[in-house]
């Protein structure tokens, strides 16, 4: 009667949102116990996902891991289920600790209305945990919808009129996007009369080829909303650089990611690629998706404002991701995957420090931007790896990811996905020295102190420590220790690869039992 | 020139879209009864299984009601949201209210939304209704006593602390309920068999109902939460 087997996988879920609630309990005033709250309980979540991965390593390893939860009453045709298979575990992964490093940055940076803030933050952690989590179609639109109204909030944390025009239009292209999402549950419904993933995935192919059709444009629409590619994605700038810097890190950092699951789960396992390719799209939104990326890098090269401009790099590699995902190559998903993780890290650790070197500037202007990097030397020279990292520099784990995202677009001898990686990065590294070279353009006054003297000096180094600039050289660190052991992804990255080309292995486990 | 240029683009790419999904809304099959028999399943055995003569009420907080709990904690979201983004502005807000007559009226009437929303919300599992209805309803006496009375009188009855404390303390039953669930039964949010009784009397179908008035309270505090945060209250000068 007892059933204990994978409680994890709830609590995942269940933490974040008890978490919020208590957040919204406990007043402003007890500022200690609040964030006692918040660490505890973001590395609890850390500690529950990490601890699937150990105890379970030896079936990670062979690719045989899959957990599984389900609520409801077990005879009736409607119950609920959470999986965990190779693939989301991967994601669960990098995205806890993502967030967590996130988080632990936000303790220290956001210190007016704190409380509602981390309940906001917490709720979405809940919901990014969710969709990743389910195995159902209903509840991944569920938490697509709850991901979306609990940023929304989020983007305008600053209330001006700027940040309040585009957290309504990202609500509303948000919601758009839902609504297309829905669309296409209800027909699945009505065609199939079931909602869970691998009832559907093992009668998709009954339904006639139009409605086939229908379905999956359905989807795709409101996927490629999400995602911001091209002809839909003038919100995603404005929404990405209008909050505050460490929720610019979870929308452009991890929620894109989050959206790029939820695509393979759908286009690999429910839906199968076959499937897709039978209509010929893959090739028109593989085109669509490399075109997104040049536009995206073109628009960041014109765009003076630099949230802005790093929110238009996140378009153009998310383009880049996408394209090569629809390759449908092993080559393709090594490259893909491993460059999910660096863009995560790149996109996170920059828009982190772009917040904590901006804090005294008025607004992210290039104008401001004057004798930044003399102010905060250290904390810059870290940002200036993670923008090499991210123009792909050699030794640098953006360098490794794209490499293999180039090896794949050749090996498909798709030479246009090659011409706009090798254009991403010229493009990429023209708008990246222009903020820099900005950066040092004025001495302020009398400068004496070297960075060395600033540096090597640890009294002084330790006296200004805190927890902000850890977590960025902590980022700095793991790119350039990637960069050299990216060798570390290998394993995982193979076992979810595993999954995506093996959907009968998910759909077999999940009606099995 | 370019305006007009812009519309014909929109009414032409509207029309494309329209053409496309009748094309594809012709090939929905006709409605046959869902094919395997859901709403089948529901009406044999819903009673049997749960104890809920509301039959949707029993797939809300029984069958479904992980995705209940998503819908609650989205409006729980949406509250600290409309908070976060509206608090602190400071529009002037009457107090004056309407007339001597309508204020009496209302005294007269409020006991009774009151006992209403209560019914609705404690014979979710009887009748028609439930914790969202009847929150909505428990939210109304609020707004309308704002209305009547102007925003201050209700400012100083409810503080929005303790609206706050009944919202989360809703949302805590939920969650609690669900937890017990998982203690006493072995699975997350089931239904609590030993809370059964005969169906058709008040404390029956197991959990349902203290989840019922969980939400309905959560519901309710929150839609009062939404309402006072737009109308906002510098209600010092004039009170």
């Amino acid at each position: 009667m007892m059933n204990w087997m994978n409680i994890e996988l709830i609590l995942l879920i269940l933490m974040p949102i008890l978490t919020a609630v208590m957040l919204c309990f406990s007043s402003e005033s007890n500022h200690k116990i609040n964030i006692t709250i918040t660490l505890t309980s973001i590395s609890l979540e850390l500690y529950f996902i990490t601890a699937l991965l150990v105890s379970n390593f030896a079936a990670v390893k062979n690719a045989s891991f899959f957990l599984q939860y389900t609520i409801g009453r077990a005879e009736s045709p409607f119950v609920i289920n959470f999986a965990l298979d190779n693939l989301s575990l991967f994601f669960s992964l990098i995205v806890t600790a993502a967030v967590f490093l996130i988080v632990i940055f936000s303790v220290k940076y956001v210190e007016d209305r704190a409380n509602q803030f981390f309940a906001l933050f917490f709720l979405v952690l809940a919901a990014i945990q969710g969709s990743i989590l389910t195995a159902d179609l209903f509840t991944l639109y569920l938490f697509i919808e709850a991901i979306t109204i609990f940023t929304t909030p989020l983007i305008a944390f600053k209330k001006n009129e700027t940040t309040t025009r585009a957290a309504l239009q990202y609500l509303f292209y948000g919601l758009i996007g839902g609504v297309f999402f829905f669309i296409s549950i209800i027909l699945i419904y009505f065609e199939l009369g079931t909602l869970r993933m691998a009832e559907v995935a093992a009668a998709f192919v009954n339904i006639e080829p139009g409605m086939q059709l229908t379905i999956i444009i359905f989807f795709l629409l409101a996927l490629l909303i999400k995602l911001g590619i091209f002809p839909i994605h003038f919100w995603l700038p404005r929404a990405h650089s209008a909050c505050p810097a460490p929720i610019s890190a979870l929308l452009s950092g991890v929620l894109l990611k989050v959206y790029l699951y939820i695509f393979m789960r759908i286009f690999w396992t429910v839906i199968s690629f076959t499937i897709l390719s039978r209509f010929q799209l893959h090739h028109f939104i593989l085109e669509l998706a490399l075109f997104s990326s040049l536009v995206g890098h073109l628009f960041a090269l014109q765009s003076d404002n630099l949230k802005k401009m790093l929110a238009y790099s996140s378009i153009g590699h998310i383009g880049m991701i996408l394209a090569v995902l629809l390759l449908n190559t092993k080559a393709a998903f090594y490259g893909a995957i491993l460059h999910i993780i660096a863009h995560l890290l790149m996109k996170s650790a920059l828009f982190l420090s772009t917040g904590y070197l901006l804090q005294t500037t008025l607004s992210y202007q290039i104008s401001d931007l004057k004798g930044v990097g003399h102010k905060n030397r250290s904390v810059f020279v870290a940002f200036i790896i993670v923008c090499l990292a991210t123009i792909g520099m050699p030794p640098l784990f953006g360098f490794v990811s794209k490499w293999y995202v180039l090896l794949a677009f050749l090996e498909s001898q798709h030479y246009f996905g090659a011409f706009v990686v090798g254009a991403g990065s010229l493009i990429a590294l023209i708008y990246y020295l222009r903020y820099i070279s900005q950066a040092y353009l004025t001495f302020k006054g009398s400068e004496t102190v070297s960075i060395w003297q600033e540096n090597l000096s640890f009294k002084e180094f330790f006296s200004s420590f805190n927890a902000m600039k850890a977590v960025i050289y902590l980022f700095t660190f793991l790119i350039i220790f990637f960069g050299f052991s990216f060798k570390f992804f290998s394993m995982p990255i193979d076992t979810a690869i595993f999954e995506l080309l093996n959907p009968q292995k998910y759909i077999d486990l999940v009606l099995g039992g | 020139m370019t305006g007009l240029l812009k519309k014909i683009l929109i009414i032409v790419v509207l029309l494309f879209t329209t053409l496309a999904l009748y094309l594809n809304f012709i090939l929905m099959p006709e409605y046959q009864g869902l094919k395997t028999g859901v709403s089948n399943y529901i009406i044999q055995s819903a009673l049997r299984d749960t104890g809920s003569l509301n039959l949707i009420t029993a797939v809300l907080y029984d069958y479904r009601a992980f995705d209940s709990l998503g819908e609650s904690t989205v409006i729980f979201g949406a509250v600290s949201g409309i908070v976060l983004i509206l608090s602190r502005k400071m529009l002037p807000v009457s107090s004056k209210g309407l007339s001597f007559i309508v204020k009496r009226t209302l005294g007269i009437i409020t006991p009774f939304i009151g006992l209403f929303g209560l019914y609705v919300i404690s014979h979710g599992h009887l009748s028609p209704g439930g914790g969202f209805q009847g929150g909505v309803i428990l939210a109304a006496i609020s707004i309308i006593f704002s209305i009547v009375y102007g925003s201050a009188f209700d400012y100083r009855r409810y503080s929005p602390q303790k609206k706050t404390i009944l919202e989360t303390g809703g949302a805590l039953t939920f969650l609690t309920i669900g937890l017990a669930g998982l203690f006493f039964e072995g699975a997350f949010l089931h239904n609590l068999n030993f809370l059964t009784a005969e169906p058709g009397t008040l404390l029956s179908a197991g959990s349902i109902p203290y989840i019922n008035i969980g939400v309905g309270f959560k519901v309710g505090a929150g839609l009062a939460i939404i309402f006072y945060s737009m109308i906002q209250k510098t209600f010092e000068e004039d009170y």
